[in-house]
């Protein structure tokens, strides 16, 4: 029975993670079409976006950890919190990065602004309302870890979540070089 | 699982998890939001009858609706058309018409105790609620509700200054499409991992029922074009609410000189069709596979084709995803992305021809009963080819330039939707009412419904493609402004009187659907003889659908008279005798 | 009072109901018989139904055809609208065609396979040799009017533009104004934020173009001369819709749309045709707001001589702007 209860919820987190992507591809095909129509004032993406690539990269790497620590039985409830903790620091590098923004003249509306800034913070922040999200399951594995409840044949909390947070990394990487390069 | 819960009146009725009780709340509220649609429907028609005249009709209207002399207001006109399509695009025909069958039929049609997850699917249900009261409340706001069309284009839908619908009665719009299409969004994830993973042992894809796959291929086109509506939705968002000139460039409204450049309108044409032309597959294809499963039970003969069917099913969901910009030939699109548009569009009719050829097929030589479903079954296929016919004229790009926008694609839109997906959903409640409540609907009011129905609707919406060809433009307040439709005003009285009259003839409907859950005859448990594995449950349902073990299953869902065969029907549950073949 | 009638009505209506369901239920149980349970009896009458209703329908589909034939737009007036109408004949009819033979193949079969108690219905599941010819029939079908279509697309959307006259049209909330090009037949720029109340249009006057542009609020064109429509609309999506002409596009603030084509009829030549209340019209065809049912303009067709004549009486942008206030 929770073998089959892993899979389905696997899957129905899959397809919705493909639901997701659906959402970002619409973003991004918007921004492609647009940027092909001229006007478009090219900004250069902040430092700070570097450290959020940074840090959703290593928590996704200490999730990996996780996992392995978890088949063996030990405790991860340290681990997971500090990949929430990162998870934390990724949305206060997200918001220094549009402060460095809003400093180098790029806007998201009003007086000199550009839609391609428009377009900048509402990808970024898409992608943070959807990273809330995951520090929400995060935090949820956290207290359950505590509890004692994740052993190594039972861990379905925490690999949905890491899945769900892995995903979050991926799509940050393909905004973020889509952002950088396109 | 016999794991019998303590149940409460809130927890069997309300948040409840079973997904048939999730089924009926579906339907139950798809019900109610199409009296809403259907009503403002009559309202907007009885306006375009009699222009500049009152009504008793404008009685259910917010008083500032309607002018001193109780004239309904030109602006609040269109505002009855945006949330009469909104409803019955989204509320009736997608959730309605889904969440009802989808969430209905899958574990029981594919031997599951419930969907993967009870609780996401409650979720959906629960959202939809509340997608609901969100929107009807804007039918109350000072302003109005949205006013410029179901498909919302900006600027018109981004500025209040245009019409007053667009201010918070278009916020609200945005607010309850978003709770909608996350509700939708997460009863598809159920559809598809509740079908790929927890069919019975014997059930292989290839002995689904074609109503299964249908479904299976309309989650997947929800699950890939709705997140769609969503990202064009929240640009729409920026731009109303932030400032951002995403959809908005270069405007002057009311005198006012906006600050916006660079937008573009087309823009929001573009993400908007993307999901919407999927969406009126995700409402035509559940109807389909409905249709398929009552005209072959009630036939006695198997769905004639089913692998062609299947396929046919899967290049319309494939194909469906190419075609969008047939709504947009008149924008000034580069030529040839119109023809290439013109091309795929027109591709779409080979596989929806193969559908109707295999109907007929079916049809062929068969032992017909005439159940009610039975009837709304044929009269789909009928509005199918007479709807899908004209779908010809209109994804031709070159003829698009005088039919667009005109009474020709209202009526083009109506016979396939309103007609054709409509009778598939009727078709679905009086086959499935009997498992749904375990009584009988009465058989004669149920015809009295379809013909009544039948002839109304082809009454309403056949006339319209000769307005369209006369040059009416839709979504017009009235048509006595320009002289060139004075010889129309006829028309329109005969399509008003068939629509008021067909909306008559939907009480003895909502009569015959309420009365019979109450004091209809109880139903036994096979009452049409039909193979599917619905049918093996138990009259009064139970959670987890079977008291013992899930039956397995050992053919396919359409042995009806086969030969050698002792009754005209074999349940898929019956092993294959000595000697037999499968088919 | 009124709305107790209303009720009262309703009322009535579903007190009938009832007594139609009571009644049948009765009726069966004197009968000892399933109520609900569809007998050979019902599916003669509903057989029956389906050969009437569906007769009917194609009586009502064959009237409407011949009563309302003349209500429809009379031939194109340009030279693409033409050849538009030739693939709309085509068009409609082959779907006309294969709707008088599926419809009433439909409810023929529906009518002849009513089911009766002793018979057996014939256990066909699959051919593949139709399933293949009923699907390459349609689209060699399909390849020839996708192929016609694109044909007619292609003459309408490219056409040859160099000796055409340059008309702007510019729609707003709930009004269209035209701009001829005057002499040069070259259109001044503009710019939404150069528009004023003496500069509806904003035209930029700087432009030497826009010196001897013309502004009116009915278009008037000269027969067999091609015309370049160019639109800008001021606050929302219209569209401009020619029916006469077969012209339709969208007018898109932000961005300029256009259509090329060339009268074939005057406007006096149609007035014989059609009644001497014919005009052809320019109407707004896309959702715009609370008059978008009221937003017109008229167009004239007429001859060299009577164009030049009226083109006379208009001031040029500079005299406009100059004298008027």
């Amino acid at each position: 029975m929770s073998v089959i209860k892993n899979k389905t919820f696997k899957q129905l987190l899959w397809v919705g993670m493909g639901s997701i992507a659906m959402f970002f591809a619409g973003l991004t095909s918007a921004y492609i079409v647009r940027k092909a129509e001229g006007n478009w004032t090219d900004f250069i993406l902040p430092e700070w976006f570097w450290y959020s690539t940074l840090t959703i990269v290593l928590s996704s790497a200490l999730l990996f950890v996780v996992k392995y620590k978890i088949k063996k039985n030990q405790s991860v409830s340290a681990l997971l919190f500090s990949v929430f903790v990162l998870g934390l620091l990724f949305a206060y590098s997200q918001l220094n990065g549009w402060k460095e923004l809003v400093s180098q003249g790029v806007f998201l509306t009003g007086e000199g602004s550009n839609v391609a800034g428009s377009f900048l913070y509402v990808i970024t922040l898409s992608h943070l309302a959807h990273l809330i999200g995951g520090l929400v399951a995060l935090l949820i594995t956290v207290i359950n870890a505590m509890k004692g409840r994740y052993s190594a044949v039972n861990y379905l909390g925490v690999e949905l979540a890491s899945i769900y947070w892995h995903f979050l990394s991926v799509l940050w990487i393909y905004l973020f070089c889509f952002l950088k390069y396109l | 699982m016999s794991d019998h819960h303590k149940e409460t009146f809130i927890t069997k009725y309300i948040f409840c998890q079973d997904h048939k009780m999730i089924a009926k709340q579906f339907l139950i509220t798809g019900m109610l939001m199409a009296v809403v649609g259907m009503l403002m429907s009559a309202i907007f028609r009885v306006q375009l009858a009699n222009p500049g005249e009152t009504s008793i009709l404008y009685n259910l209207l917010p008083g500032s609706w309607l002018n001193e002399a109780g004239v309904l207001n030109p602006d609040k006109y269109l505002a009855l058309v945006t949330m009469h399509g909104t409803i019955l695009v989204f509320w009736v025909l997608t959730a309605g018409l889904s969440g009802t069958f989808a969430n209905f039929l899958i574990p029981l049609q594919i031997g599951a105790r419930d969907m993967a997850s009870g609780f996401l699917n409650m979720l959906s249900y629960w959202f939809f609620f509340v997608a609901t009261v969100v929107l009807v409340s804007s039918i109350y706001v000072e302003s109005g509700p949205a006013s410029s069309g179901w498909t919302i284009y900006p600027p018109l839908s981004a500025l209040p200054q245009a019409i007053p619908g667009s201010g918070t009665g278009m916020t609200l719009w945005l607010v309850s499409i978003t709770l909608f299409v996350v509700g939708s969004l997460l009863g598809g994830l159920n559809y598809i991992v509740t079908i790929l993973n927890l069919r019975t042992k014997g059930m292989s894809m290839q002995r689904l029922p074609l109503t299964i796959w249908a479904i299976l291929f309309t989650a997947i086109l929800g699950v890939l074009s709705f997140p769609v509506l969503l990202s064009c939705g929240l640009l729409l968002i920026f731009d109303r609410s932030f400032g951002t000139s995403f959809y908005l460039s270069d405007i002057i409204i009311n005198g006012e000189m906006l600050h916006n450049t660079g937008g573009s309108p087309i823009l929001f044409e573009h993400l908007f069709w993307f999901l919407g032309h999927p969406e009126v597959y995700i409402i035509l294809l559940p109807a389909l596979g409905i249709v398929s499963e009552v005209i072959s039970v009630n036939s006695r003969k198997p769905i004639f084709g089913y692998k062609a069917m299947v396929g046919a099913l899967m290049l319309i969901a494939f194909l469906s995803f190419i075609v969008w910009g047939h709504h947009m030939f008149m924008t000034g699109m580069n030529p040839f992305l119109g023809s290439v548009f013109t091309f795929t569009t027109l591709l779409i009719a080979i596989p929806s021809a193969i559908k109707v050829f295999n109907y007929l097929a079916t049809l062929w030589r068969a032992n017909i009963r005439f159940t009610p479903a039975m009837l709304f079954a044929i009269g789909t296929v009928s509005a199918f080819i007479t709807g899908g016919l004209t779908g010809l004229i209109l994804g031709d790009s070159a003829l698009d330039i005088n039919v667009h926008d005109t009474y020709f694609v209202v009526g083009h839109f109506h016979i396939v939707m309103g007609l054709s997906a409509i009778y598939g959903m009727f078709a679905g409640v009086y086959h499935w009412f009997p498992k749904m409540y375990g009584r009988m609907m009465n058989k004669h009011l149920g015809y009295l419904h379809f013909w009544g129905t039948f002839i109304c609707a082809y009454g309403v919406f056949f006339p319209m493609h000769f307005l369209g060809l006369a040059g009416l433009p839709r979504r017009y307040y009235t048509n006595s402004a320009f002289p060139m439709f004075d010889g129309l005003s006829d028309i329109n009285s005969i399509i008003t009187f068939f629509a008021l009259a067909g909306a008559v003839v939907q009480t003895i409907f909502l009569f015959n659907f309420f009365y019979s859950i109450f004091k209809g005859t109880k139903a036994t448990q096979n009452p049409w003889k039909s193979n599917t594995l619905e049918w093996t449950t138990p009259i009064e349902r139970i959670h987890g659908n079977w008291p013992g073990e899930i039956p397995s299953v050992h053919r396919w869902p359409y042995d009806y008279s086969k030969p050698g065969a002792d009754e005209d029907f074999i349940p898929q549950t019956v092993p294959l005798k000595e000697g037999e073949k499968e088919h | 009072m009124t709305n107790i009638l209303i009720a009262l009505v309703a009322i009535l209506i579903i007190a009938t109901l009832v007594q139609i369901t009571r009644v049948s239920e009765l009726l069966s149980e004197l009968k000892n018989q399933d109520v609900n349970k569809v007998t050979d009896k019902d599916n003669k009458t509903q057989g029956v139904l389906m050969l009437v209703v569906g007769t009917g329908f194609m009586v009502f589909v064959l009237w409407q055809l011949v009563a309302w034939n003349h209500l429809l737009l009379p031939p194109a007036s340009s030279v693409h609208g033409a050849q538009i109408d030739s693939l709309m004949q085509v068009s409609m009819g082959l779907i006309l065609v294969l709707f008088f033979i599926l419809t009433p193949m439909l409810f023929f079969f529906a009518t002849k396979y009513r089911g009766r108690k002793n018979n057996t219905a014939y256990f066909f599941s699959h051919n593949n040799k139709l399933e293949v010819i009923w699907t390459v029939v349609p689209t060699i079908v399909l390849t020839g009017l996708i192929i016609y279509g694109l044909k007619t697309w292609d003459i309408t959307m490219n056409a040859d533009t160099t000796n055409a006259t340059v008309i702007e049209v510019y729609g707003k909330q709930f009004q269209w104004t035209a701009r001829m090009a005057g002499e040069d037949n070259l259109l001044g720029k503009s710019n939404y934020r150069g528009v004023t109340s003496k500069n509806a249009l904003g035209i930029d006057m700087e432009d030497e173009n826009a010196a001897d542009d013309k502004l009116a609020r009915e278009v008037h064109l000269v027969v067999n001369q091609p015309v370049l429509l160019k639109f800008r609309s001021q606050d929302v999506i219209h569209s401009a819709f020619l029916p006469h002409f077969r012209v339709q596009m969208n007018c898109v603030p932000g961005l300029s749309t256009k259509f090329a084509f060339t009268p074939t009829q005057t406007t006096t030549e149609m007035k014989e045709q059609e009644g001497q209340d014919f005009e052809y019209i320019l109407l707004c065809n896309k959702i715009c707001g609370a008059a978008h049912y009221n937003m017109q303009m008229k167009f004239v067709v007429e001859t060299q001589e009577e164009y030049d004549t009226w083109i006379a009486t208009k001031i040029t942008l500079k005299e406009k702007l100059l004298t008027q206030k």
